[in-house]
């Protein structure tokens, strides 16, 4: 295998750890085969990234800056994730399938002529051949997909590798980056930020999502106090984000987001496919619903049937205790 | 405005996999939607293409019944076949020559999960684009989209010709009423042979297999007064699952 170029993504900081489970499967994987990782950072300030891309094994690190990149426009990502591919000679591009990734990845695959397999859950390379395992049908089935051109895009669900650190001296390019005015794209107006939580769903160990089971403030401030104990952020179903009692950021599912933690609480959900397809990663799950027959007692590890007012108070103080102690 | 949507039939994922039951693609209907209740406020047209087999009119008429214009249906018998790149291909050579101002497509299809379809096809048109938008308005000659991000919402500004990709929480689809399924079954839907569309058509992946997953082990369920399930399930949890 050749040479992989990972983009790392940036939020609120820092590069985010999806970015760095891909960064780490593919250095794992040009190790065994001999080929070579790269990463690419877009950023106004993209040379505070550098230590932690070394720590993390690329051979070259492509710094791009640019105040173009503190926005999420998709024009200029496009045309400097094309620049640096074309400069590094790289065989492929990787991603961590994040909304900003799924925004420029078809585009900046008919620039670059590349096949693309987008969020797999699995990628190899092998004689060449890239094949990847994806998730299709909600989750339901599984789907082998190879590439039948390169170059090769792939994006990668957060959570289907784990980061660990492979520190090496890397090479670093400053790319110059120019804004092009006549550009067409869209004009920004304006940058809604969710309130809440900083923890990024997709990067939490523990996750308590929210249903409809959970009707009223009284409910919501109950979610709260089990997040509290382990400073976990709320995930929440589509039903709860349509009636507004949590902001769309916070949705899991096949239109929301893909989350993997080590631990899931479900409250009050019923467990329609569209949901689950964006938890059932979950290594382990819990589950409290008043009806038996939900169906989301047929995915989780450990299933409390009963009232999650009555059930809430007292498992919150358990864990809170447990957690402490 | 002139919109086009671009629509697909697929299996329905909340069907046991076996019954083959085909419907319009969830994210697609809400771009449909969408496009429609701009046309009631602000007048334009509002046309559909499909490519997929002959079959497939079905979803066609369904889409039709909510208040569409004119619709074309691409013949591709074994669809299956092509992916995201060779659809927007085709597509691409279907907009060759026909002028609208917004091209409406979903973030994704419900079955591959893809979500690639609308910006390549953006991008072989030259066309500026916004992707996963929960949000549409006309103002002016200019289409407002609110985005949905990793973070946060974004409220974008496009000069059309532009292309959009539609959530499905941007709203619900409305099911077509009595007059809407009469006036869809008088309208004619004009077939084109895939080969007459133009476009390059190879597809760039291949799907090899299709398989279950490794199903999760079975849970356990607990039973008891609430503060007896509570104390079980974190002991559970310390010393079996070892999360905690
Ligand atoms: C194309 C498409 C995409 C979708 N994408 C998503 C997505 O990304 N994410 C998503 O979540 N959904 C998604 N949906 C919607 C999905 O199909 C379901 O409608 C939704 O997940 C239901 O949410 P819920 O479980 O909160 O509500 P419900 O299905 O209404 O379930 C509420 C549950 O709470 C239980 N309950 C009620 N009161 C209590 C109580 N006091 N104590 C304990 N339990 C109680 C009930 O028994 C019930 O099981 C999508 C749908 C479509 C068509
Ligand atoms: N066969 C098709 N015919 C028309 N439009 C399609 C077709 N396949 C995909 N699309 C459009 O592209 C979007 C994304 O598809 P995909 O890239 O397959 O996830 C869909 O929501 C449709 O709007």
């Amino acid at each position: 295998m050749a040479r992989v170029l990972c983009v790392a993504a940036v939020q609120d900081g820092r590069i985010k750890r999806s970015s760095l489970e891909v960064l780490t499967h593919f250095r794992q994987l040009c190790d065994r085969s001999g080929g070579a990782v790269e990463a690419v950072v877009l950023d106004p300030q993209p040379n505070q990234f550098v230590d932690t891309l070394q720590k993390y094994g690329a051979s070259r690190i492509f710094l791009v800056a640019g105040d173009a990149f503190g926005q999420h426009l998709n024009e200029p990502v496009v045309r400097a994730l094309e620049s640096v591919f074309r400069q590094s000679g790289a065989d492929a591009i990787a991603f961590a399938s994040t909304e900003s990734a799924k925004d420029v990845l078809g585009a900046l695959s008919v620039r670059l002529g590349a096949a693309v397999l987008s969020d797999v859950a699995d990628v190899d390379v092998r004689d060449g051949d890239w094949v990847a395992t994806r998730p299709v049908m909600a989750a339901k089935r599984h789907a082998r997909t190879k590439a039948l051109t390169t170059p090769v895009i792939v994006s990668v669900r957060a959570g289907s590798y784990v980061a660990s650190e492979a520190p090496a001296e890397a090479d670093v390019v400053e790319v110059s980056f120019s804004d092009d005015e006549q550009a067409r794209r869209p004009e920004i107006r304006e940058v809604l930020v969710a309130l809440g939580g900083t923890v990024d769903l997709s990067e939490a160990t523990v996750v308590v999502a929210a249903g409809r089971g959970v009707k009223d403030n009284e409910g919501r401030q109950l979610i709260e106090e089990l997040a509290e104990v382990f400073k976990a952020p709320i995930g929440a179903t589509r039903a709860v984000v349509e009636s507004g009692m949590y902001p769309a950021t916070s949705q899991i599912g096949q239109t929301g987001k893909v989350v993997s933690p080590d631990l899931y609480f479900a409250i009050g959900i019923s467990g329609a496919i569209q949901h689950v397809a964006g938890m059932v990663n979950s290594r382990v799950i819990v589950a409290i619903n008043k009806d038996p027959d939900a169906p989301i007692f047929q995915y989780c590890t450990y299933g409390l049937v009963g009232d999650l007012y009555k059930i809430l108070p007292s498992l919150t103080e358990e864990l809170r205790a447990a957690v402490a102690g | 405005m002139r919109f086009c949507v671009c629509i697909k039939q697929v299996p329905d994922v909340a069907a046991p996999v076996h019954t083959g039951r085909m419907v319009l693609n969830a994210y697609d209907a809400s771009a449909v939607e969408e496009a429609i209740v701009l046309k009631e406020k602000h007048g334009g047209t509002v046309d559909l293409v499909l490519v997929g087999p002959s079959g497939a009119t079905e979803t066609i008429r369904k889409a039709l019944a909510m208040g569409a214009d004119d619709a074309y249906h691409i013949i591709a018998e074994d669809h299956d076949k092509l992916d995201s790149f060779a659809i927007a291909s085709m597509l691409a050579g279907f907009f060759e020559g026909r002028e609208y101002d917004v091209i409406a497509c979903g973030k994704q299809a419900q079955d591959t999960d893809a979500g690639l379809t609308g910006p390549m096809l953006a991008e072989m048109k030259g066309l500026p684009y916004a992707s996963n938008a929960v949000g549409l308005d006309i103002e002016g000659d200019r289409l407002v989209v609110t985005r949905q991000g990793d973070s946060g919402q974004e409220i974008l500004v496009l000069s059309p010709p532009c292309l959009v990709t539609c959530s499905n929480d941007m709203n619900d689809p409305r099911i077509p009423n009595l007059r809407g399924i009469m006036a869809a079954k008088k309208k004619t839907i004009e077939s084109l042979p895939m080969d007459q569309v133009g476009g390059n058509v190879s597809p760039r992946s291949q799907t090899i297999d299709v398989f279950d997953p490794p199903g999760r082990e079975p849970g356990v369920m607990l039973d008891g007064e609430p503060n007896e399930m509570a104390g079980t399930l974190v002991n559970k949890l310390a010393n079996e699952a070892k999360v905690i």
